[in-house]
C-alpha cells in the first residue's frame, strides 16, 4: 500500500513539475514564435514580391475569410500608395504541396511577382522552382485574364527542364490565387485603403 | 474513397517509413538478423501503430486542440503510445495468450519506436481528418511491415555470403538498406 | 567499474560513441544529416535533452519507485523535449524547420531513454552529468561528421551556421544521390566500415 501511494505521488509531483515549467516557457516563448513564424516563412518570399514597397508587409497585414479558413495579406506601398498585395496559395507538386507566394498589383490587376515558399519536391530539379529565379519571373507583370499553363499543356510559360510536375503546381497555384483574387477583389479595395497614412 | 487509396499507396511505397522518412530505424536494424523476429515485429508495430494513430488523432482534436494545449502535444503522445503499449500487452497476456507468445518481447521495444510517435505526429502535421489518419496510420505500419521483411529477407542471404571484415554485421546491412531504399525511391512521383 | 571521472566522459566520445559503436539513434542519425548545420543544432538539442534529463533522473533515483520508473523518465525527458521545441521555435525558428518532426522525436531516442536507464538511476548526479554530455558531443561530432561527407559531396557545399560555404568550384557536378534517402543509408553503413577499419580492437 505504502509503495502504491508512493507511485501515485511520485508520478502527480513530476507531472506538475513538468506542467508548471512548460507552462512558463511557452508563456514567455509565445510572442516571439509567432513573429519568427511570420518572418522566416513567409518573410523572403514577401520581400521579393514586394519589391521597392515603402513599408514593412509583415507588419502591415490583415485577415480576411477565403472559403472556410482564414488568409493572411500583406500589404505593400508601392509609389506612396497601398496597391498590391500578397498572399499564399499551393498547388500539388511532385513530393507534395508547394506553397506559393503570389503579389498582386491591384490598381492595374497584374501579377508583381511569385515566390516559391514551402515544397517538398527533388534538390536539384522541381527545388530549381524555388532557387532559380528565370522561372519566377516569367510571372511577372502577366494579367489575370488567362489561365496559366505550362507550354506542354500549350500555355505560355516555360517548364523548368526535368521538372514538369513541379511548374504545373506553380501554374495551378498562380491559377488559385487569381481566383481567389478576384473574388475578394472588392474586400481588398476597402482594406487597402486602411493602410494609406 | 480513390484518394484514400492512394494516399494508402502513397503511405506504403513512396513515402515508405523506414526507407523514405527515416523513422524506425533502431528496430529495423536490431530486428531484421531473423525473418522470424521480423514478422513478428512488423505484426506488433501494424498492431499498435493503427490504434495508436487513431488515439493520438482523437486526443490531439478532442483535447489538446480545444483547450488551445498544442505545445503539450509531444508529452501527451509520447504518455498515450505509452499507455497504450502497456494496455495491449496486459490485454494480450491475459486474453490471447498465444498471440502474446508471439508479439510480446516486441511491445516494450515499440513504446521507444520512433515510427510510431513519427506516424501521430506526421498524422497531425499533415492535417488529416479522422479517416485519413487511420488510413495514413495503417498505410505507414504496413510500409513498415513490407520493407522490415523484405530487409530480413535480404539479410538471412548476406549471412551466407562472404563479407569483408570491417564491413560485417551493422555496416554492410546499412549499404543493403541504401539500396532497398533505392528501389523504394523509384516510386516517387507515382502519385 | 570504478572509472575516473574524465573517462566517464571520454567514452562517449569514441569507445561507446552512440550512432556508431552503439547503433542507437538512427532515425536522426540518418534523417537530419543534410546539412552540416542540421546536424550541429539537432546534436546540440539532444545533447540538451540528454544532460538535463540526466542529471534531474540521477537525482531523483531514490525517490523513484522502480515500477513505474520508466513512466517517470518518459515524463522527465517529455518535458526537456518540449522545452527544447519552444527555445528552438523561439530563437532559430529556421533550423526549426529543417528538422522538423525530429525535434518532438528526441523523446523517442533510445540514446536519451538508454542513457537514463543504464545509467542516471545507476549513479551519482555529477557522473551522470559527464556521462550525459560526453554521450551527447559524441552524438553531435558524429552527426557532424558524417552530414559533412554527405553535404560536401552531395552539394558541394557546406552550411555551418545558416550561409552555404561553397567548397568546390562551380564545375563540380553534386553527387545529389548523397542527400537523398538511399545516400543517407550508405554512407552511415560505409562510415562505419571505416570506423571498424581505423579502430580494430
Amino acid at each position: 500500500m505504502r509503495e502504491m501511494i508512493k507511485m501515485v505521488v511520485v508520478l502527480t509531483v513530476l507531472s506538475c513539475f513538468s506542467g508548471g515549467l512548460l507552462a512558463y516557457v511557452r508563456s514567455s516563448t509565445k510572442e516571439q514564435i509567432e513573429n519568427q513564424v511570420l518572418e522566416f516563412v513567409k518573410g523572403p518570399a514577401i520581400r521579393t514580391i514586394l519589391q521597392g514597397a515603402s513599408n514593412d508587409p509583415i507588419t502591415d497585414r490583415f485577415n480576411l475569410k477565403v472559403g472556410d479558413r482564414e488568409e493572411t495579406f500583406f500589404v505593400g506601398n508601392i509609389d506612396g500608395q497601398p496597391s498590391a498585395v500578397a498572399f499564399e496559395t499551393s498547388g500539388k507538386g511532385f513530393g507534395g504541396d508547394v506553397g506559393l507566394m503570389v503579389g498582386i498589383d491591384v490598381k492595374n490587376d497584374k501579377f508583381l511577382g511569385v515566390s516559391v515558399t514551402t515544397h517538398g519536391e527533388t534538390p536539384g530539379m522541381g527545388a530549381r522552382a524555388k532557387t532559380d529565379p528565370g522561372f519566377v519571373a516569367q510571372f511577372k507583370g502577366l494579367g489575370l485574364k488567362q489561365t496559366l499553363k505550362v507550354t506542354q499543356d500549350g500555355g505560355t510559360i516555360n517548364a523548368l527542364s526535368g521538372a514538369t510536375i513541379t511548374s504545373r503546381a506553380v501554374c495551378s497555384a498562380s491559377d488559385e490565387a487569381i481566383k481567389i483574387y478576384k473574388t475578394l477583389k472588392p474586400q481588398l479595395v476597402e482594406k487597402l485603403k486602411d493602410f494609406k497614412n | 474513397m480513390g484518394d484514400l487509396f492512394l494516399l494508402a499507396i502513397s503511405c506504403i511505397l513512396i513515402n515508405n517509413i523506414l526507407l523514405a522518412q527515416y523513422l524506425g530505424n533502431c528496430p529495423f536494424m536490431g530486428t531484421s538478423k531473423k525473418m522470424e523476429t521480423a514478422v513478428g515485429m512488423a505484426m506488433a508495430v501494424i498492431f499498435v501503430l493503427v490504434m495508436a494513430g487513431v488515439l493520438t488523432w482523437l486526443t490531439d482534436t478532442y483535447f489538446l486542440k480545444k483547450f488551445d494545449l498544442e505545445y503539450l502535444r509531444t508529452v501527451a503522445f509520447i504518455l498515450v503510445i505509452a499507455a497504450l503499449v502497456q494496455f495491449v500487452e496486459m490485454f494480450l497476456k491475459k486474453s490471447i495468450p498465444a498471440l502474446y507468445a508471439g508479439l510480446g518481447i516486441f511491445l516494450p521495444l515499440i513504446t521507444t519506436n520512433c515510427a510510431v510517435m513519427g506516424v501521430c505526429l506526421i498524422n497531425i502535421n499533415e492535417e488529416y481528418n479522422f479517416l485519413q489518419a487511420l488510413v495514413a496510420s495503417f498505410g505507414y505500419a504496413a510500409g513498415f511491415g513490407l520493407a522490415l521483411i523484405l530487409f530480413a529477407g535480404v539479410r538471412e542471404r548476406i549471412l551466407l555470403a562472404r563479407v569483408p571484415r570491417p564491413l560485417q554485421d551493422t555496416s554492410i546491412a546499412l549499404v543493403t538498406a541504401g539500396i532497398l531504399s533505392l528501389a523504394f525511391f523509384a516510386f516517387k512521383g507515382m502519385v | 567499474m570504478a572509472k575516473s571521472l574524465t573517462q566517464e566522459f571520454v567514452k562517449g566520445l569514441w569507445n561507446e560513441v552512440p550512432p556508431f559503436r552503439l547503433v542507437l539513434g538512427l532515425c536522426p542519425t540518418l534523417a537530419v544529416t543534410k546539412s552540416v548545420e542540421n546536424g550541429i543544432g539537432m546534436g546540440i538539442a539532444t545533447t540538451f535533452v540528454l544532460v538535463c534529463s540526466n542529471v534531474l533522473i540521477s537525482s531523483l533515483r531514490k525517490v523513484i519507485p522502480s515500477k513505474v520508473r520508466i513512466a517517470c523518465y518518459i515524463v522527465i525527458i517529455a518535458t526537456f523535449v518540449t522545452v527544447v521545441e519552444l527555445v528552438m521555435q523561439a530563437f532559430a525558428y529556421p533550423l526549426f524547420l529543417k528538422l522538423g518532426i525530429f525535434i518532438p522525436l528526441i523523446v523517442v531516442n533510445c540514446i536519451v531513454l538508454g542513457r537514463a536507464e543504464a545509467f542516471a538511476s545507476k549513479f551519482g548526479v555529477f557522473r551522470s552529468f559527464l556521462d550525459g554530455l560526453g554521450m551527447g558531443v559524441g552524438f553531435t561530432l558524429s552527426l557532424m561528421a558524417l552530414a559533412a561527407v554527405r553535404e560536401l559531396f552531395g552539394t558541394g557545399f557546406l552550411t555551418f551556421w545558416v550561409t552555404p560555404i561553397r567548397i568546390f568550384g562551380p564545375s563540380y557536378q553534386p553527387f545529389s544521390f548523397l542527400v537523398e534517402a538511399p545516400g543517407a543509408f550508405m554512407a552511415l553503413g560505409l562510415m562505419l566500415c571505416l570506423m571498424n577499419l581505423v579502430g580494430k580492437k
